[in-house]
């Protein structure tokens, strides 16, 4: 325990003892330097929540910064608060801004919400420039240090030894969030928010979230700053602090702790330093970035994570193999895009241990029906429940944890996590506490989802490693985590193999055994007439056979639609080039 | 009344040029994805670069005309030189990196641009000369300015010319192609590079052209100049559906009006709030912009 504790946080203590001895040796210029380095690092701490972990490209930060500066410097100046009173009050007031910008932009896709952020870092900054009771453009002044028992910190020294002290809290507070199952949340968020969502993590949530952590984690810097140079200047938070502050972590390494400390090094003290070079600073500055972009774009000291720890065998538990009985009902299910109708009172019913296939040529509606289903279109008509509770109307992320999940047509992974990660994160529709570390029991069903599949010894890989018909086949497993009654299957078999597509059919007879209903889009015939109960033919819309696989083989109707045509047009067009 | 028409024909004026320089956001980020940072930049540099003709040449005497046509093309083309140059060396290397390296690249560019100016020609604002000196025509009680005039004309003859190569020739249907879909574009047998290179070029010539108006029209240049018009110039892009050039051209008159407007019947400390204000509750309610996008996005 001891030894597993000292490799893990060894590197940070050493990291943080050597920074206290440095104060030791350094003159007040370079002290200074010290604690505004270290101010930023904290503000690069923030931000990393936003930008590294949850992906939200965040340029605007600064107003986060300022938030936290203007409310202590404020309350300190105008009610005579203490700065220590002033501390939760500034943190609260950033989080509720993290909150205000947050909610509004949720639904953006990034590059928007990035420039949305920049808008709101400058509406702040011109907001605070031009009334009267922050200052104006002089902002405040008069603030005093900070005192600790009667005692005022004014030497360069303190300061930088009380900073070093906020930054060891917020980095182990950071720390300690980055294990819960919020980040790993937030990953899958940035690999792919819609596959997330889509799998039971509720992704609104989980992004408001990393605004308001992000904000109240870069707000506690504004007082610090207050306090260090005994003013709050409104130019200290332009949108070039921004882009510093964003630079912090691009430079460091997303998503990376260490890599903010060195990216904070970079930033406020190389161009300290640079100073011997003149008026040839900033192009000197800018000339590095550029090249640290184009050698080393995945920051300096990138993030390194700890495999996730999957139990080596499994307690025996009745969860995966009596799994919830469930009972889907769809009914005069349409959705029309304009005049088109794609799916026209589509009608299926789904009972524990059944599996109904969907077929029909490209383009009949397959997928559209499905993504009804789940939530993730809004369907024009119809009723959806799942046993008697409607799921219409529902966020994907709720059809997920009423115990409805999917895969996708064309394989939706988070590249960037590991197959026992990917796994992990399906585990959100069975369970969405966001703040704490994955339980036992979410390992434990991670580790009996991989064996299910029979990827137990791939689970530390990463998922994009991995050959085709296996991401197939984790995507299952993930699908699975959640412990669902009704699981959607879109086309598994595609670009499979005949050996995979054999062992995906036993896959399917043994998720049947489990008592979970599975619906299937396939087109491979052999497939679907081997594994279903029933058969449902869908083609423009409308479904125009239902029934046994035996039946469906001889309805006319069917053979004329699909069966009979080339599944692969390809033959054809061989032949007629051969002629 | 007669305030409100010269706000509007001063809004249409900034308009026109917010919008040439909307144009270069907007058909970076259709072809790879970047919101090219530096291209406020590229616009100060056109505005420079025309500084240094018509300071040449000389604006007296019946030089005036010659030495604006002169700036104009000598700025435009040394903008697109500047710019399908940044191009090749920074970006293209970047192309297959994550969206963010090449975001931050870009940031380094616009930083070396500014910076590399300012060691050039001095910190200090630089006064441009007055080529289309004083002449105006009043319309009632309101007043318009030959500058005004020539810059409305020529922002629009711009977009007309471009317009008409993106939707006629072949190169612009390629380029919007390529918009669409890369990958596709390169089978079809496409020379993506170049065209990459080629939209560089184009929107960068826009923003030289529109920085020698801009110098003539407010006759003050400086090396930081590009980076507030480029914020405001952006946010018309996105507010007109990124990628969407008629909707661009259309928001950037938009955002022209508003700061027009704003700065008269409000006060211009407040214009960029209201600029930003607009844009944060048009995308709260309408997330692709105003006009809409072209992104097509699978389940």
């Amino acid at each position: 325990m001891l030894r597993d504790l000292s490799t893990r946080y060894g590197g940070w203590l050493l990291m943080i003892l050597i920074t206290a001895a440095t104060g030791l040796f350094l003159d007040d210029y370079a002290l200074t330097v010290a604690a505004s380095t270290l101010i930023y690092a904290i503000l690069g701490l923030g931000i990393n929540v936003v930008v590294g972990y949850a992906g939200l490209l965040d340029l605007g930060f600064a107003a986060f910064y300022a938030i936290g500066a203007y409310v202590s410097g404020l309350l300190i100046l105008k009610l005579q608060w203490d700065f220590w009173l002033t501390l939760p009050a500034a943190i609260a007031a950033a989080a509720v801004a993290g909150v205000v910008i947050g909610y509004p932009t949720l639904r953006l896709r990034s590059d928007y919400l990035a420039i949305v952020t920049l808008g709101f870092g400058e509406i702040i900054r011109i907001t605070v420039i031009n009334l009267e009771v922050t200052g104006g453009p002089n902002g405040l002044t008069g603030i005093p240090p900070v005192s600790i028992g009667g005692n005022e910190i004014v030497t360069p020294q303190d300061f930088f030894y009380l900073v070093l002290v906020f930054f060891v809290v917020v980095l182990a507070v950071t720390g300690l969030l980055a294990r819960t199952r919020l980040a790993f949340a937030w990953r899958a968020i940035k690999d792919d928010d819609r596959a997330a969502e889509a799998i039971g993590v509720p992704t609104r949530r989980a992004k408001l979230l990393a605004y308001v952590i992000g904000a109240a984690v870069g707000a506690v810097s504004g007082p610090l700053s207050g306090a260090q140079l005994g003013t709050v200047d409104p130019s200290n938070f332009t949108f070039l602090t921004s882009l510093f502050v964003l630079l912090v972590v691009i430079i460091g390494g997303m998503g990376s702790r260490p890599g903010v400390m060195v990216g904070a090094v970079i930033v406020v003290a190389l161009p300290e330093a640079l100073r011997s070079a003149g008026d040839y600073r900033g192009l000197a500055f800018a000339l590095l970035l550029i090249f640290i972009v184009i050698i080393r774009p995945q920051g300096l000291w990138p993030a390194r994570r700890r495999p996730l720890r999957v139990p080596a065998e499994t307690t025996p538990s009745e969860d995966v193999e009596q799994m919830r009985a469930g009972r889907l009902d769809v009914d005069e299910l349409s959705r029309s895009f304009g005049g088109v109708t794609a799916v026209r009172d589509f009608h299926l019913t789904l009972d524990a241990g059944e599996v109904v296939s969907v077929i029909g040529p490209n383009g009949a509606g397959k997928t559209t029906a499905f993504n009804c289903v789940t939530g993730v279109i809004e369907p024009s008509r119809g009723t959806i429940t799942l046993n008697g509770n409607s799921l219409r109307g529902l966020a994907p992320h709720r059809v997920a944890a009423a115990g409805l999940t999917r895969t996708f047509q064309n394989i939706r992974l988070f590249d960037d996590m590991t197959v026992a990660e990917n796994v992990l994160v399906g585990r959100f529709a069975h369970n969405r506490t966001m703040f704490r570390p994955p339980s036992h029991a979410d390992l434990d069903t991670v580790r009996r989802a991989l064996d299910f599949v029979g990827l137990a010894d791939a689970a530390d890989r990463g998922a994009s490693e991995l050959s085709y018909g296996d991401r197939r086949r984790l995507e299952i497993a993930r699908a699975l985590a959640g412990e669902p009654r009704v699981i959607l299957l879109d086309e598994p078999a595609a670009g499979a193999n005949p050996t995979e597509k054999h062992e995906l059919m036993r896959l399917i007879g043994r998720i049947r055994a489990l008592g979970i209903a599975v619906a299937l889009i396939e087109h491979d015939v052999s497939l679907v007439m081997s594994v279903s109960d029933r058969v449902i033919v869908l083609e423009y819309g409308q479904t125009i056979a239902v029934g046994e696989p035996a039946e469906i083989q001889r309805d006319p109707r069917v053979i004329a639609a699909y069966l009979g045509m080339p599944e692969d047009p390809e033959p054809d067009l061989v032949a007629e080039v051969v002629r | 009344m007669s305030d409100f028409f010269q706000y509007l024909v001063n809004g249409l004026t900034i308009g026109a040029f917010l919008s040439l320089i909307a144009l270069g956001y907007s058909m970076v980020y259709g072809v790879v994805r970047l919101i090219n940072f530096a291209h406020g930049d590229i616009f100060m540099i056109g505005a420079f670069a025309g500084f240094t003709v018509l300071t040449t040449i000389g604006v007296t005497g019946g030089m005036a005309i010659p030495a604006v046509l002169a700036a104009v093309v000598v700025g435009s083309l040394a903008t697109g030189v500047v710019g399908a140059g940044i191009a090749r060396v920074v970006y293209t290397p970047l192309l297959k990196a994550r969206q963010l390296s090449l975001f931050i690249a870009a940031i380094g560019v616009s930083l070396a641009l500014s910076e590399g100016v300012k060691l050039l020609t001095g910190a200090r604002f630089k006064s441009y000369p007055d080529a289309l000196d004083g002449g105006q025509i009043m319309a009632g009680s309101v007043r318009v300015s030959y500058a005004q005039l020539v810059l409305v004309v020529f922002s629009v003859v711009l977009m007309a010319v471009l317009w008409l190569f993106v939707t006629r020739t072949v190169t612009g249907t390629a380029m919007r192609a390529l918009a669409m879909d890369r990958d596709a574009a390169r089978l079809q047998g496409i020379n993506v590079e170049r065209l990459i290179l080629m939209t560089f070029l184009i929107g960068s010539v826009l923003a030289g052209a529109a920085g020698v108006m801009y110098g003539l029209y407010y006759t003050q240049i400086s090396f930081g100049m590009g980076f507030l018009i480029g914020l405001r110039a952006f946010t018309a892009a996105v507010l007109g559906g990124i990628g969407n050039l008629p909707g661009t051209m259309a928001a950037g008159v938009l955002i022209g009006l508003i700061q027009s407007f704003a700065a008269g019947y409000i006060s211009s400390r407040w214009t960029d709030v209201i600029i930003f204000g607009v844009l944060i509750a048009v995308l709260a309610f309408r997330p692709s912009g105003l006009f809409g996008e072209r992104v097509v996005e699978r389940a």
